[in-house]
């Protein structure tokens, strides 16, 4: 008698805790598109928390694999020296200050954070193939460029979705033109990316993601700014 | 060596990510240390930007400012220290979001959280604001914030995990010991802490502890424990109180000088050698003194010569001598006795010369069972008083209870005593004075003759229904209506009185006592 007792019980609280973590765990489940089923509709201010934090994420793994780079090849202190290049990204016009941020139109800034995931795409893909090849990084850093391009991915998805539904809740207007052709938003001479040294490479993404992370957080405490800001 | 110091720039800081300051200094090189000998420049490298010179000074603080115009994030710097003479000495480059180092938290504080139960150690929340110069209301900077905290005299601080929160709780603080604690705070994932805040102290002392619940239900605990154990030595030691009065004892067969032992079930025939005086454990023999010291043995006292002593006495006395057959015709020395009214103990010569210490119990047993059948046969006599009217009386009564078969009257003295006193005349010597005196004077030498009884001879006719009986009785047999045949002896003489246990001549009852199993044969 009393082991049906045990394992009923046992059933029981298994049961809830599936119903509650259901309901709890905002990450689990996908966040729907039109017609999805089987997934919960999230707000506009939990769709921005997630953006946000996972933009934030993709911003620590660039500082630290940074700053590994910076340890292991680049001891000395002239700094001029170091940047040959510029960052590929740099022709894309984006605001360099808080002022110029608050003051771009929603449906610009989101389509400035788009473009750049969307520059990022590739050329982080190639870093950690060449990172996957040269023995002298050990497997934390390839795994860090592995995650960094995973996230670059995931999080184009991210922001592209609340850019939906801020369209469909009539926040920003239609005119994001990133969502139907990402190609145009390349820039032109795209190619300048693969000349890049890696070290060089690292410290532009390092810049750029610090830059979404930032647009990201302006855009959420503007639009819905209740909600943690 | 002395390796001499070249102006230098310290330190370049964003506090707000809008406007960023640099520090320099000039160094082992004294002479430039007049404000504009050393200058700033600066170059943002973007498209087409050359080198500019440092947009405010403040010479006091030989700090260079860079307002919002003249920032910009996500922009590399890159600033020179040079001379008048366009001398380099020194260069640096940075984004200015990699510089960032927030000003300190404002307005700290702490409550009391909690207390332990022990009193000893309590929990504290301390919280805080942002720093005003920090925009985190529009999002434009996160800040994450450590607080640090340790007692006053220690030289080591303990740090908290950072979290992006205004307000965090301090764990296990000590009563009575002070603590100081501050806090700082920089931008998440960025490696450049700012400054400690102001440190504000914390201290709990006992005083303030008022309301601690812990002695009181300690102490109700251990009241209730105490009084529970109280109750459970109480209830030990008066354990054999209280199984008195939940379960009474059941006294046990005993009979003075045997062996309780002997007394239970299947013990019969060494009880009954005991008994009939063999053996280291036989009963004394029948002595005076045996029977002085037992207070249930009543002795029955009847004074001929004064009938005033008490008619329950003198009825008694008759009652009991005549029942139980003490009068021996034999003896003189006897006879004597039995007119005197001796008492048992007083005269024990019919006792002597019968030598049957068993005789007192054994006749009171015989006086239980009788039967119309048996009428004739059973006889008894005992000591007659000089009352006619007691022994008209009483051999009455005695008839009555020979008549009386189902007589489940135990005790002869009793039921005598029953039967005596409703109809007892209250004067003794009236009644015996109306009722044939006569046979009073003959009665004894009567007995002492005839052996026969006294119930009988006042009535010459009720005599004949009778049997002369001896001074004793031997009880031959138990019939099948559980009546005692009694053996009367030879009329002759009376049996000389044997040495030996005339109890051994009925082989089948067992004499002179009869065990709870088979006086339950014989009961009716």
């Amino acid at each position: 008698m009393p082991g049906t007792i045990r394992s009923v019980s046992l059933v029981w609280v298994v049961l809830l805790v599936c119903l509650s973590s259901r309901r709890t765990s905002v990450g689990a489940a996908p966040i729907c598109t039109n017609g999805q089923v089987g997934c919960h509709v999230l707000s506009l201010d939990n769709l921005f928390d997630r953006v946000i934090q996972h933009s934030a994420r993709m911003h620590g793994i660039s500082s630290d694999l940074h700053s590994e780079f910076e340890q292991y090849f680049l001891p000395s202190k002239n700094q001029i020296g170091r940047l040959g290049r510029i960052c590929h990204t740099s022709t894309i016009i984006t605001p360099n200050g808080k002022e110029n941020a608050q003051r771009m139109a929603r449906e610009q800034l989101t389509e400035v954070i788009l473009k750049l995931l969307i520059a990022w795409r590739d050329p982080l893909w190639h870093f950690h193939q060449s990172m996957a090849h040269h023995h002298d990084f050990n497997n934390f850093s390839s795994n860090k460029a592995l995650e960094m391009n995973d996230m670059v991915h995931e999080l184009r998805q991210g922001v592209e979705k609340v850019a939906e539904k801020m369209q469909v809740l009539g926040i920003i207007s239609n005119s994001v033109t990133s969502l139907a052709s990402p190609e145009v938003l390349l820039p032109s001479d795209s190619a300048d990316w693969r000349l890049m040294k890696d070290y060089d490479l690292l410290y532009c993404f390092r810049r750029d993601s610090n830059k979404v992370q930032n647009y990201l957080k302006i855009l959420k405490c503007r639009i819905v700014p209740d909600h943690g800001c | 060596m002395g390796a001499i110091v070249e102006p230098y720039i310290t330190e370049c800081i964003s506090s707000n990510q809008e406007t960023f300051r640099c520090w320099w200094s000039q160094g082992d090189f004294h002479n430039l240390s007049s404000p504009g000998a050393l200058k700033i420049f600066y170059h943002k490298k973007a498209f087409g930007s050359h080198w500019k010179e440092c947009p405010e000074y403040i010479y006091p603080n030989r700090e260079c400012f860079f307002d919002r115009n003249h920032t910009s994030i996500w922009t590399l710097y890159c600033v020179e220290l040079r001379s008048q003479n366009n001398i380099t000495y020194f260069n640096e480059c940075f984004n200015v979001e990699n510089i960032v180092r927030p000003d300190p938290p404002i307005s700290l504080n702490w409550t009391l959280l909690n207390v332990s139960p022990s009193g000893l150690s309590y929990d504290v929340m301390v919280n805080w604001e942002s720093p005003p110069s920090a925009d985190v209301k529009a999002g434009w900077m996160r800040i994450e914030y450590e607080i640090q905290y340790r007692e006053k005299n220690s030289t080591e601080w303990e740090a908290l995990e950072m979290q992006p929160h205004t307000k965090q709780t301090i764990f296990g603080l000590h009563i009575g010991k002070e603590y100081q604690v501050h806090i700082r705070c920089r931008m998440p994932a960025f490696i450049r802490f700012g400054e400690f805040s102001d440190s504000i102290f914390i201290q709990v002392t006992k005083i303030s502890i008022k309301d601690s619940t812990f002695p009181l239900t300690l102490v109700l605990v251990f009241g209730v424990v105490g009084v529970l154990i109280l109750i459970m030595l109480i209830v030990v030691s008066q354990q054999h109180r209280f199984m008195m009065i939940l379960l009474p004892p059941v006294p046990a067969p005993k009979i003075k000088g045997i062996d309780p032992e002997l007394l239970k079930k299947g013990k019969l025939d060494e009880l009954n050698f005991i008994l009939s005086g063999g053996g280291m454990g036989g009963l004394p023999t029948y002595a005076q003194d045996f029977y002085q010291d037992e207070p249930w043995v009543e002795f029955i006292e009847v004074d001929a010569e004064d009938a005033d002593t008490g008619e329950k006495e003198d009825n008694q006395g008759s009652d009991t001598q005549r029942l139980l057959g003490l009068c021996h015709p034999a003896s003189h020395h006897m006879n004597t006795g039995c007119s005197n009214a001796v008492s048992f103990p007083d005269d024990d010569s019919g006792r002597a010369s019968c030598c049957d210490p068993d005789l007192p119990e054994q006749d009171t047993l015989i006086i239980q069972e009788s039967t119309s059948a048996t009428e004739e046969e059973t006889q008894k006599k005992g000591k007659s008083s000089e009352d006619t009217e007691d022994k008209r009386q009483k051999e009455l009564q005695f008839q009555m209870l020979m008549v009386d078969p189902e007589g489940s009257g135990y005790t002869t003295e009793s039921i005598a005593r029953q039967i005596s006193t409703p109809p007892a005349p209250p004067m003794p010597g009236e009644g015996y004075q109306t009722i044939q005196p006569q046979p009073v004077e003959t009665k004894p030498a009567a007995m002492a003759e005839d052996n026969q009884s006294p119930y009988i001879l006042p009535d010459s006719s009720q005599s004949q229904f009778f049997a002369p009986v001896a001074d004793y009785t031997v009880v031959q047999e138990v019939d099948s209506q559980h009546s005692l045949l009694l053996k009367p002896p030879a009329r002759q003489s009376p049996p000389p009185c044997m040495p030996q246990h005339p109890l051994k001549a009925l082989p089948a009852m067992p004499m002179g006592y009869i065990t709870p199993d088979l006086l339950g044969n014989l009961a009716p």
